[in-house]
């Protein structure tokens, strides 16, 4: 999944960005209000993680103008105001979510799980298509019940055409879920993660239509 | 003893004595009353035997048994015996000598009137001790209501006096229901005016009480917000460094780590720092010189500033004595070159310590972005961060600069450096 990260402290900006790397998602880091509004306005991202207490523009304002918009994508607020009151302003200005420092990596991946899930409207942590089992929270892939060991890209192009099976995602979409701004995206890239899928999984379990992109065949 | 018992015993003395006085008044005006209303009894009774040439024995026989008579009465013939006396039981002196005279005898004293007419002499004589009790029964009667009402003035003392005192009661109450989360002023409106003082000092030492204890308690609660912040960072990077699965990964995280903490130790020095600069306590007095300290901490930079390939060098050639705490002008020097250098990207920084005039004037100038004036102001604001603030500064350095400066009578003046570009932090000693 591609976020957007929005925080103004350079130590805690890039250990989250490192953080969430980890765990497949594409992660771009801004510093500051404007910044926000403006990279958001392109619509690509999954998620916005959102610091209030940021220069140029508040964070409660970017989500606010956010959502004036009609921009529907998820935000999760981070932030050091613990108040009850900043938690109820966050969450009524349009937050998802509200995660208080300090808090953890575990915590926010798996928070970012659940905001996710909510948006595409599943409680469950576990994502069935056909054969294919995904634990979004474990990261774990089951086909036809046995494990498959997956990297982290792989799995999150998966993950992402497995969310609405069927559908097509072209490739340019594909890479924007898998990689940052400052990452180097080889030409090749997603067809040597698809390939890698084919190769665990089965070979018909992905199609590719040209001029369509990608998608996910569900009973494979 | 309270303020009640002490004015009971008091006013009713003051009543008592009141009392006694106007009775000592009553009793001499009484006696002198009966002195002459006597003396003339005695002298028309006097006159009257006089006028009565002859005394019927059978009457002298009569008043002889009167006892209870305060006149004594006694007629002599020309040749000196005793022709009639009334009281013969009473030793009544002898006359001396004619008209009003006070005798002492072995039965008292006599207010004694004698006349003499046609060789007989006649004398009335009457003890002292009964215009003296008369005087004396004059002056009980007026001591009385005194003695009567003093009971009463007592009962009506004390519930006056404790009355009056519940004011003082519930101002005490008033003090105590005051804690540190509730401070208001208390009520003037139904105090008395004597009371008033005490309760305005009271609310002035209450009103000063809270904005320290509030100005406490923001700071403490900003110190805990703003050390959310490293704290985050810390946590954040040390998951990474256990989750690193290299050595080049882990080396990596570990090197972040050690930025963090670094970080974390800064701002807790600087609220340290900060904490300690109590505005009430003074400043030491040590004699020291600006000259030497502008190049002490240029020293102390230099490597920093060769690093971020930045000159930094101190301009001051004469000593430039002043008195001040040594320490604490270290960490204002210290504070502003720190800042010089970390906004500044290219160019350089430079330390100035002169005379001018009776005073004395620190300066740091760099050549980086400088200050917007109109957020001169703000920048010593405790953890006010200026909008291009560079990451790891603390938002606390300008705040300590100012506590110091205050402390030792020094102003700080914020400006364009030469040219107009860079900031020029300018302060100024008396």
């Amino acid at each position: 999944m591609r976020l957007l990260l929005v925080e103004d402290d350079a130590m805690i900006g890039s250990a989250a960005q490192q953080g969430l790397r980890q765990e497949g998602h594409a992660v771009d880091w801004v510093r500051d209000g404007r910044e926000a509004e403006a990279a958001a306005a392109n619509g690509v991202y999954d998620l916005l993680l959102l610091d209030l207490g940021l220069p140029r523009k508040d964070g409660l304002s970017v989500l606010r103008s956010l959502r004036a918009k009609g921009m529907q994508v998820p935000v999760l607020i981070i932030t050091a105001r613990d108040a009850v009151s900043d938690r109820v302003a966050g969450l009524d200005a349009g937050a998802d979510d509200y995660l208080v420092k300090p808090f953890d990596l575990d915590e926010l991946a798996a928070r970012v799980r659940a905001v996710m899930r909510r948006h595409a409207g599943r409680s469950a942590a576990t994502l069935r298509v056909g054969s294919l089992e995904i634990d979004t929270a474990a990261r774990q892939v089951r086909w036809k019940g046995r494990d498959v060991a997956l990297s982290g890209r792989e799995y999150a192009l998966l993950e992402a055409l497995a969310d609405r099976p069927g559908a097509f995602l072209t490739r340019a979409q594909l890479e924007e879920r898998l990689y940052g701004w400052d990452e180097e995206i080889a030409s090749n890239a997603v067809e040597v993660h698809v390939h890698a899928l084919r190769r665990k999984l089965d070979p018909a379990i992905i199609r590719n239509v040209r001029g369509m992109g990608y998608s996910l065949v569900p009973d494979a | 003893m309270s303020i009640r018992r002490r004015l009971l015993v008091w006013l009713l003395a003051a009543v008592l004595a009141g009392g006694l006085t106007a009775a000592g008044v009553v009793f001499f005006q009484a006696r002198a009353e009966a002195n002459d209303l006597f003396d003339y009894q005695l002298r028309q009774l006097a006159l009257t035997l006089r006028d009565r040439t002859f005394i019927p024995s059978e009457f002298a026989e009569a008043l002889q048994g009167e006892e209870a008579l305060d006149f004594a009465i006694q007629v002599w013939g020309a040749d000196g015996t005793k022709l009639y006396e009334s009281h013969r039981s009473l030793r009544v002196p002898g006359a001396v000598q004619l008209g009003f005279t006070t005798q002492d005898s072995p039965s008292g004293r006599w207010r004694i009137f004698a006349i003499q007419q046609r060789g007989l002499t006649i004398q009335v004589a009457q003890p002292v001790v009964v215009r003296d009790r008369l005087a004396v029964d004059a002056a009980l009667r007026t001591l009385l209501p005194f003695v009567v009402a003093l009971p009463l003035m007592g009962l009506l003392i004390w519930r006056l006096v404790g009355q009056e005192m519940k004011v003082l009661e519930s101002t005490a109450s008033a003090v105590a229901r005051r804690t540190p989360e509730s401070l208001e002023p208390i009520a003037t409106r139904s105090v008395p005016a004597e009371i008033q003082p005490l309760v305005l000092a009271l609310n002035g030492l209450l009103g000063r009480l809270g904005a320290a204890l509030s100005g406490q308690r923001q700071f403490i609660a900003d110190a805990a917000h703003e050390l959310r912040t490293p704290l985050t960072a810390l946590k954040l990077q040390l998951q990474l460094a256990e989750r690193a699965r290299d050595d080049a990964e882990r080396e990596r995280a570990h090197a972040m780590l050690g930025e963090g903490i670094a970080r974390a130790v800064r701002l807790v020095e600087q609220l340290l720092a900060l904490a300690r600069l109590d505005p009430d306590a003074p400043a030491r007095r040590d004699a020291l010189d600006l000259a030497i300290l502008a190049h002490a901490v240029a020293q102390a930079h230099a490597a920093r500033a060769a690093e971020a390939r930045l000159t930094l060098e101190a301009d001051a050639q004469e000593p430039v004595p002043v008195r001040g705490d040594r320490a604490a002008l270290e960490t204002l020097l210290d504070n502003l070159v720190d800042n010089a250098l970390r906004y500044t990207r290219a160019g350089g920084v430079v330390v100035r310590a002169r005379r001018e005039g009776p005073g004395a004037v620190l300066e740091v100038e760099d050549t980086g972005p400088g200050i917007a004036p109109g957020e001169r102001q703000r920048v010593f604001d405790r953890f006010y961060r200026g909008e291009s603030a560079p990451t790891g500064g603390t938002g606390l350095g300008l705040a300590i600069v100012k506590r110091i400066a205050e402390r030792h009578g020094a102003t700080v003046e914020l400006g364009d450096g030469a040219g107009g570009t860079g900031l020029r932090a300018v302060v100024r000693f008396p």
